[in-house]
């Protein structure tokens, strides 16, 4: 009954395939019960839902576009929990991130497109600096970086709002709109029409995936990483400074974090805006898509896209059936849950040959 | 600063504190056996709608409540299953479910009422509220003015989960899953029983923390109402060492720093207050954190000696 190693790991690479498969599967069966129960024809809805956001050229390109910083906070979020920290403040970090190159694009007094390389510069070092604060506050003080980082999105939301409140409100356009100015035009990110939302910034995003991706892969720190995450004594014990990991991972996380507010507001808003990163839940989206593709970057891409269509979809549905859009929350969340469990059986395979070993042995 | 307000400040930080103590006694309780509930948040966020669906549509306190607790109950019923049962990691069953119970609320508040955002209704009741008489000083009677029965029941459960973990042949068992898991189970303890128990005791406890949200001070779902509650608990039965009459003191605390920063508001801009909680409870874990430091390190250089 032994299988040879070739064939486990055949069937663990058909398993790694199947598994989300099956959970997307059961995350859209679920959704289409909660839409019976409703009293919405699930089969319109999903046509209308998926027919939208991947086959509407106008719809696609929000698909697309959404999509950006979901996997860019995906995959910050993988970076540090395979590491084995567990970073749940990227909305903060995008904040923080998206404000200071905010604040840098407005007031620096030459704006040309180099000015928008410092703006991310400036972005990502303050995502950083703030994923480093409670890192810092973990490492030398044991205070659960879990908690911290939550608590801080919360408290970073208001900080951040208040600038768009107060200092930095745009007076020149609707007066009840909390947001800063709009960025100079040279700044911008380019976009290929005036029809839809549709902007390089999707190609950056995929582009800085792939590149983490490497860097995972193919560098000492993605494999020391990877080994802290495996069993952080073990690790030490080989010689990798935790402490040095333990920072390098974090502001790793965080710099991505401030690029995806980045690409956001030089792609998409050309603005801060209130609340523009904690209404449209860019980080948890990621955060999700990360745990359905077990920590791997490019699958994260992958099921960032498939999310973003997802909730693309659930707004449009909204406006055309009246069917509220947390539906794609829900699902998606459902995904989540099923997709870990997948893991688990997976796992009881695995156990299955060596109890049948165990009971040939005493026959 | 007149000692009546004072005295309004502390009353408003038994009601601020409620929520907490009650979230964080269900933390706790899962703690002492080893388990790591994240999604407080959620069980509490789910109560909260229930209760106010109940209160809406049958004007009962009794059966929001109850209504309340099975929602808890319900929620937790489900992490228990996904992370006992299934052995799912509990980070991903607690942020997946916060998230889950958070978009299904604002869902069926759309289904059910039409609306976004709050659910006020005018036949809805509050919880029964007393106020505690002491004599003629009226620096106590505003204190204790108008307390709802759940703002007392918070203290007395905690008195009662004490008993129960530290007295008790049941509690002894409970907390030596915590202890040691294997070992329990091979002195004949079911220990995933005790575990999945375990998720569904802080499943109602944290139900009556949400109808203290929701019925307790005002009487009012608002999407999200509970807004990292969940976590700012967790952070008191973390700072309380998973001991429920500490947790009192560090519920109190957190209450407090609610309560301040809702009387700051007159003062000071909201976006500064409403985040001070937050930061304080980042803030105070630290400095906990640090106690805890100088402390291990007294007992070492005492037991060097």
């Amino acid at each position: 009954m032994a299988d040879t190693i070739q064939e486990i790991r055949k069937k663990k690479a058909i398993q790694n395939v199947l598994s989300p498969v099956i959970a997307i599967l059961g995350g859209l069966i679920l959704g289409a019960i909660i839409m019976l129960a409703v009293g919405t024809n699930p089969i319109y809805a999903y046509a209308q839902m998926f027919g939208k956001s991947f086959f509407t050229p106008y719809y696609l390109a929000q698909t697309l576009v959404r999509s950006a910083p979901i996997m860019l906070a995906g995959v910050a979020a993988a970076v540090a929990w395979r590491a084995g920290y567990i970073n749940l403040g990227m909305q903060g970090q995008m904040c923080v991130g998206g404000l200071c190159a905010t604040l840098v694009a407005l007031y620096f007094p030459v704006k040309t497109p180099l000015t928008t390389v410092l703006c991310f510069i400036v972005g990502m070092a303050a995502g950083a600096i703030w994923a480093l604060i409670p890192t810092f506050f973990d490492y030398k003080f044991n205070a659960s970086l879990i908690i911290t980082t939550l608590m801080l999105n919360y408290a970073t939301n208001y900080i951040t709002d208040y600038f768009v409140a107060y200092p930095i409100k745009d007076t020149a356009g609707d007066g009840m709109a909390l947001q800063s100015p709009q960025i100079a035009e040279a700044m911008r990110f380019f976009r290929f029409s005036k029809k839809n939302a549709m902007n390089v910034s999707v190609f950056l995003a995929i582009a800085m995936v792939i590149l983490v991706y490497f860097i995972l892969k193919k560098t000492r720190f993605g494999y020391e990483s990877k080994i802290t995450g495996l069993n952080r004594n073990f690790a030490s014990y080989g010689g990798i400074k935790s402490s040095k990991m333990m920072f390098m991972t974090m502001a790793f996380s965080g710099a991505l974090c401030g690029f995806a507010a980045c690409i956001e507001i030089f792609g998409a808003r050309y603005r801060y805006v209130n609340a523009m990163f904690s209404s449209t839940s860019y980080a948890w989206t990621g955060l999700m898509a990360m745990l359905i593709a077990k920590y791997n970057p490019i699958l994260t891409l992958v099921y960032s896209i498939f999310l973003a269509g997802l909730s693309i979809g659930g707004q449009a549905l909204q406006r055309t059936v009246g069917l509220p859009m947390q539906i794609s929350d829900i699902i998606q969340c459902c995904i989540t849950l099923f997709v870990s469990v997948k893991i688990i059986i997976d796992f009881k395979h695995k156990q299955a040959p060596e109890t049948l070993a165990a009971k040939g042995g005493k026959a | 600063m007149n000692s009546l307000f004072v005295a309004a400040v502390i009353n408003s930080t038994f009601r601020y504190s409620t929520p907490i103590l009650f979230a964080a006694l269900g933390s706790l309780y899962c703690t002492q056996c080893n388990v790591f509930n994240v999604a407080l948040e959620g069980q509490m966020l789910a109560a909260s709608f229930a209760a106010i669906v109940a209160n809406y549509y049958t004007h009962s306190v009794l059966i929001a409540s109850l209504a309340a607790v099975a929602a808890g109950m319900l929620v937790a019923l489900l992490v228990a299953v996904f992370q006992i049962t299934l052995g799912v990691r509990d980070m991903v069953v607690g942020t997946s479910v916060n998230l889950l119970v958070q978009s299904a609320t604002s869902f069926l508040m759309q289904v059910i009422f039409g609306t976004r955002g709050t659910i006020q209704g005018n036949g809805m009741k509050a919880l029964p509220k007393f106020s505690l008489k002491i004599g003629g000083l009226d620096f106590l009677n505003r204190m204790f003015e108008s307390l709802s029965i759940l703002d007392y029941l918070g203290y007395i459960t905690a008195i009662l989960i004490f008993i129960y973990l530290f007295k008790t042949v049941r509690g002894f068992h409970l907390r030596s899953v915590g202890i040691s898991f294997e070992a329990a189970k091979s002195l004949g303890i079911k220990s995933e029983k005790v575990q999945f128990n375990s998720i569904i005791v802080s499943g109602v406890l944290c139900a009556l923390g949400g109808l203290a949200q929701c019925m307790g001070i005002v009487t009012v779902f608002v999407e999200n109402m509970t807004a990292g509650r969940g976590f700012i608990a967790m952070g008191a039965a973390s700072m309380a060492g998973a001991h429920p009459i500490a947790a009192i003191f560090s519920s109190l605390f957190f209450g407090a720093t609610i309560s301040l920063s809702k009387t700051l508001q007159t003062y000071i801009n909201s976006y500064f207050t409403e985040s001070f909680p937050y930061f304080c409870t980042v803030i105070a874990m630290t400095i906990f954190g640090i106690i805890m430091m100088i402390r291990k390190k007294r007992a070492l250089l005492s037991k060097a000696i």
